[in-house]
């Protein structure tokens, strides 16, 4: 099938304001904002199901990447479970061995199971993934809201605000926070959430923008609905496409900043094993036991990989012009 | 098109200007192992060299070494860790000489010969003649009484407790008076320095790199400069400070006229590397000629036996030691204490992460050190007798306790703190790691409020006092470690130890100390002390582990093969 | 045009107030004392006390912060703890390494990434496509650090075509460049190819089939054209990602250059480096804004016009 559409290769006349032209554009390769489009919202003939099942049908490296982070998100809530031994558990006899039928991916410097540990290490870099993305969206998205909606000063604060945000380079920043608040998961999860949350409110503000002019948000109004029940009850809903591939495209980046923050020390901490972790501390042994960085890296990089695909199909289903065939 | 095509045209030519201006030549020596060719430059660059300080030094020849940070500053006055500089560019008024069978022993250097006065409290300084500093001044005893009056008085200024027996030393800390009054000049060539009291490591004291000699005419030139820009630090050593490029590498190049002879290696480089597999790739791609394996432990085991020949070792005399706070609960109670001593299976922790290199010990003087005690009382390793401990104590049922790890120290430390956490599971002590950045680690431990860590203190001068004094020397001493020790009774005679003038008995009170510390009190948990491994390329020659933990680099007897 | 230029400059103002009030607090509610941590272990507490003063570290934190944007106005970024070196000194010193080291890695993902991007859309869904969109996308899904081990440890130590090390060389920047590059490499070449078959989609790019152009002759002639633009904007825009990157790629191959400097201050909790380090960098990527914004305009037609 062609898509005879032409794609506006202008993103909206209010992005191109300052820095917010090269801002979005680089958004752009994520997910572009079409508000112009009604098939970017959910009509009514097209629904989740029809999405998914398009999905399913069209992409099927997507598909097998959304099997593959649900295979993980399992793996990681029932580890003890799955796990073949306790990731804690010690073992100074067995240090730094071999793979194994006992052990199939060997043991690290204090003889503990490494699968046991990716397995166990899914919890931690997952949530690293999940939790700061999940909370640095939903700052965005209700910053994004109000700036869009309220406009004026408040659009002007917010907006510059997340010019500062955008300024500065993630790790850098992430770093300044670390060195404020010390290593640790709960501080990873500050600081990236800290750091991630303008990029997204920079999208759903364009969204809202060209949605509140729309008839049924006019409509709305116009019989008295309150502002905030139209924010997120008419606005929001239409948004969600884009943050869904949104969401799925900052997951990544979030574990590899993790993984980053770790190489320089300021990342999880021991004895708790994040991927990060694992490698930085299994790179110690590079050359004599490779695998101890090797397995994790491949961990980290099966599930960036995993949601990169999906995010790319999902936005292919989500988001019509951006479909290619 | 035509604007983006210049676009571009201005770009690339921005990019070959950029590219083409920085220095390449700099071939840095390279081709440590035979058949390795040492790295070109690229095309036709000149030689740059490295920027601060001589631009001339053609580095090619020079023996590669490598450090994992930085340094601060080569001014020994103001750091109490970076003495690879000062080791090798300054020379103290006296060496200490460790023979083959790890005995130790004072040594002349700028000074030829002294007396002490009976009392023990005046020491006449017989200084060396002919000596010169790399500017080529001459060295005299009035560049003593400068250098001592400096470390007291210099802005930021640490190492002062070296000086702090001799006699006005406080005084002149606090600025009621203006010179050290314990440090006279008799003639060009003699000092005598009083104490206020008896202190009888006063001549091991001055080994120490904190108390190198400064050129007192080039030094007051320098100003806050001096250790900064190579030029202007000047010293007597072995080699001369000839290049710094921050966090890329030091250059040392030999000094001539040196009293003791000229080095057979005629320059050094420093590379700063902090990716320590960067480190072992490139010692092995004849990179580098000299690998600290304490930057790599991990890596150890497969260095030696990759390269059995290539790896030089000796003690490096320092104690490891693991902390009980008795202000914490239940550590006021010796036999809490005491089961935590016998919980700790260190000889497995010791083979677990150094390969067994090492020895445990069971005291506060480690291997090595003047007053180790081959003979004292052992702690072993005895899981159910802790146990036994625990339950007479009350703590039948364990406790909780924290293991506070510095996220600065290295991944080995929190790794031992890992293993120790199981250990104390293993008899019922719910540790638990917790982690603190380096500042407010520093800052909780000198309030004397951290709870157990593990730690190492290196010898900054072979004597025991300096290790037994740091930790339990007085109130403050031991709170500033966290240990909080009370029996002030004991203390009293730590301190008063120092003024033992006769040696033996001397060190028999302190070993008499150790044993009510350690075995009695169970004051800490001694850990170990370890071997300091060093990877060599097949060209170096006569490189020796320095016995201490202060400057592990001693260049000066080293020679390069071609 | 000017006043469109002068208004872009203007925006960036606050930017770039906000940038140095941000690190500012952000680094003044560390925990601990600074000149404790400084100093280290042989140090007297009125020695303490008094760097405090002299830093003025006892002042309140507004007359500090007018102090340090008065004194940053100035190109004074402050002395640093550890150092007691000039901070601003110290970051011009490593900026040159920075700078050829982002260039070089700009040119590594320009080239892979247009190149994998182009080829990709060419054969568009064939082997090729998946190969050199897996091989771009590779580069993004690993840690930045362990590329750089990765490429070191086979084109250095196993190959030996590249010194393990350093950066006094073309040759020894390459592989640093390479492994800073290929993240951005990744990105570059998947919008590379979106654009491109989306442009590939459009009625003059039918007309010049229609015509008879040959395949690659339209998709290089006309197609790229159209589909650079984005990607041009965004290479301006992987200068942020770049710095970032900077941070590891310089640590792991050890690059003297600013990205080591913001490591050393957190490792050596030197306050005054790390600020000026971060500040500096944020300037220098709102200017780089600045400028890609400003190239924009010269680029595309459309917005020329429109002003």
């Amino acid at each position: 099938m062609t898509n005879d559409r032409e794609r506006p290769t202008e993103v909206g006349r209010e992005e191109k304001e300052g820095m917010a032209a090269v801002r979005a554009v680089r958004k752009a390769e994520f997910c572009m904002p079409k508000p112009e489009e009604p098939g970017a919202q959910l009509g009514e003939s097209d629904t989740w199901a029809d999405k998914l099942q398009t999905l399913v049908r069209q992409n099927k490296i997507a598909a097998i990447s959304a099997v593959v982070i649900v295979l993980m998100i399992l793996a990681a809530v029932f580890a003890p479970l799955v796990a073949p031994y306790d990731h804690l558990a010690q073992s100074l006899t067995d240090r730094l061995q071999d793979p194994s039928a006992a052990h199939w991916l060997g043991t690290d410097e204090l003889g503990r199971d490494v699968l046991s540990r990716i397995i166990f290490g899914a919890r931690i870099s997952l949530t690293v993934g999940l939790v700061p993305t999940l909370i640095s969206m939903a700052i965005g998205t209700i910053l994004g809201l109000c700036a869009g909606f309220y406009g004026g000063k408040t659009d002007f604060i917010i907006m510059r605000l997340a010019d500062v945000m955008l300024a500065f380079p993630s790790l850098l920043l992430a770093m300044v926070v670390m060195y404020t608040m010390g290593g640790g998961l709960i501080n990873i999860f500050i600081a990236l959430s800290l750091v991630n949350w303008a990029g997204t409110a920079r999208i759903v503000r364009s969204q809202t923008l060209s949605l509140k002019e729309k008839e049924f948000v006019e409509a709305a109004r116009s019989i008295g609905v309150k502002k905030w029940t139209i924010m997120f009850r008419h606005i929001l809903p239409n948004c969600l496409p884009s943050l869904i591939v949104l969401f799925t495209l900052n997951i990544p980046s979030a574990i590899l900043s993790e993984a980053s923050l770790s190489f320089l020390g300021i990342g999880a901490q021991p004895p708790s094993a994040s991927w990060g972790l694992m490698v930085v501390r299994g790179k110690k042994y590079l050359f004599s036991e490779p695998w101890l960085s090797i397995a994790p890296s491949v961990a980290i990089m099966i599930v960036v990989l995993a949601f990169n695909f999906l995010g790319d199909g999902l936005r292919d289903v989500l988001d019509p012009y951006l479909k290619e065939q | 098109m035509k604007k983006k095509l210049s676009l571009v045209l201005a770009t690339a030519m921005t990019l070959g200007l950029v590219l083409s201006g920085c220095g390449g030549g700099n071939t840095s020596g390279g081709g440590g192992e035979a058949g390795t060719e040492p790295v070109p430059g690229a095309g036709a660059e000149t030689t740059e060299a490295a920027a601060a300080g001589d631009p001339a030094v053609d580095t090619t020849g020079f023996m590669m070494d490598v450090l994992n940070a930085d340094i601060q500053t080569a001014d020994v006055q103001k750091t109490s860790k970076d003495y690879t500089m000062p080791q090798n560019i300054y020379d103290r008024l006296l060496d200490i000489e460790v023979d083959d069978a790890g005995v130790s022993k004072i040594v002349p250097s700028l000074a030829e010969d002294w007396d002490i006065s009976g009392d023990g409290l005046e020491y006449t300084f017989h200084l060396r003649q002919g000596v010169k500093f790399h500017n080529g001044n001459d060295f005299t005893a009035e560049d003593v009484v400068y250098t001592f009056n400096r470390l007291l008085t210099v802005e930021n200024g640490v190492n002062t407790e070296l000086l702090d027996q001799v006699k006005g030393a406080a005084e002149l800390i606090e600025g009621s008076a203006d010179t050290l009054e314990g440090v006279e000049q008799i003639d060009d060539y003699t000092i005598k320095i009083t104490l206020k009291e008896p202190f009888a490591a006063f001549l091991s004291c001055l080994t120490a790199p904190g108390l190198s000699i400064y050129d007192s005419e080039a030094t007051e030139a320098a100003g806050d400069q001096f250790g900064m820009d190579p030029a202007v630090t000047i010293g007597t050593g072995p080699f001369r400070f000839a290049g710094w490029t921050f966090n890329d590498q030091l250059v040392l190049v030999k000094n001539e006229d040196y009293w003791r002879g000229a080095p057979k290696l005629p320059g050094v480089v420093i590379k700063i590397i902090p990716d320590t597999e960067t480190q072992t790739m490139m010692f092995e791609s004849g990179e580098l000629d000299l690998l600290d394996l304490d930057f790599v432990t991990d890596a150890t085991e497969r260095f030696l036996e990759t390269y059995p020949d290539q790896i030089v070792q000796g003690p490096r005399v320092g104690i490891t030691y693991f902390t009980m706070n008795f202000n914490i609960e239940p550590f006021q109670d010796v036999k809490v204490r005491r089961a935590v001593q016998m919980a700790i299976d260190r000889q497995a922790i010791l083979d677990a992460l150094y390969g067994g290199r090492g020895q445990v010990e069971h005291g506060i003087y480690p291997y090595g050190l003047i007053g180790f005690n081959e003979g004292q009382t052992k702690i072993s390793y005895d899981p159910e007798g802790a146990k036994a401990l625990l339950a007479e104590a009350g703590y039948g049922d364990g406790f909780t306790m924290e293991l506070a790890a510095d996220a600065s120290a290295s991944d080995t430390v929190t790794m031992a703190l890992e293993i120790i956490k199981e250990q104390l599971a293993a008899v019922g002590i719910q540790a638990e790691i917790k982690n603190y950045d380096e500042s407010t680690w520093l800052e909780t431990r000198k309030a004397g409020e951290l709870g157990s860590f593990m730690s190492t203190w290196t010898a900054d001068f072979n004597d025991p006092e300096n290790f037994i004094y740091t930790f339990f020397g007085n109130e403050e001493k031991t709170r500033i470690r966290s240990i909080n020790y009370p029996d002030a009774a004991v203390m009293a005679r730590v301190s008063g130890a120092r003024g033992i003038v006769n040696e033996d008995e001397r060190l028999a009170e302190y070993q008499a100390l150790e044993e009510k510390l350690i075995h009695e009190d169970a004051a800490w948990v001694p850990m170990y002390s370890r071997m300091h491994l060093w990877a060599v390329s097949k060209r170096v020659h006569n490189f020796k582990p320095v016995w201490s933990g202060v400057g592990d680099r001693m260049y000066y007897g080293v020679s390069l093969s071609e | 045009m000017l006043s469109r230029v002068l208004k872009r400059i203007f925006i960036s103002i606050p930017v770039l107030i906000g940038v140095v009030l941000a690190i500012f607090v952000m680094l003044r509610i560390v925990p601990g004392d600074p000149v404790t941590t400084m100093m280290g272990e042989h140090v007297n507490p009125a020695v303490i006390e008094k760097i405090s003063h002299e830093m003025g570290l006892d002042q309140p934190l507004i007359v500090q912060f007018f102090r340090y944007v008065a004194n940053a106005l100035r190109g004074d970024f402050g002395t640093s703890y550890r150092l007691n070196r000039n901070v601003t000194q110290i970051i011009l010193d490593a900026f040159p390494n920075t700078v050829r080291l982002s260039l070089l890695a700009a040119a590594v993902a320009w080239l892979i990434g247009i190149v994998a991007g182009i080829v990709a859309a060419i054969q568009q869904n064939k082997l090729l496509d998946r190969l050199f969109m897996g091989s771009a996308l590779l580069g993004v899904s690993m840690p930045v650090f362990m590329t750089a081990l990765v490429l070191q440890y086979v084109f250095a130590f196993r190959l030996k075509w590249f010194p393990v090390s350093g950066f006094d060389s073309l040759r020894a920047m390459i592989l640093p460049a390479i492994a800073l590059g290929w993240n951005s490499a990744g990105s570059i070449a998947r919008m590379t190819r979106s654009n491109l078959v989306e442009v590939m989609q459009n009625d003059f790019i039918r007309t010049a089939r229609a015509k008879g152009l040959r395949e690659n002759g339209v998709i290089v002639g006309h197609a790229l054209k159209n589909a650079m633009l984005p990607v041009v904007t965004m290479m301006a825009l992987q200068l942020s990602s770049m710095l970032s990157g900077a941070v590891l790629t310089e640590s792991v191959f050890g690059v003297p250059g600013i990205g080591r400097l913001a490591v050393n201050g957190i490792e050596t909790r030197d306050m005054p480096l790390l600020q000026g380090t971060v500040v500096f960098t944020t300037i220098l990527i709102i200017l780089g804004n600045l400028i890609a914004d400003l190239l924009y305009n010269v680029l595309d037609p459309r917005i020329r016009e429109g002003a």
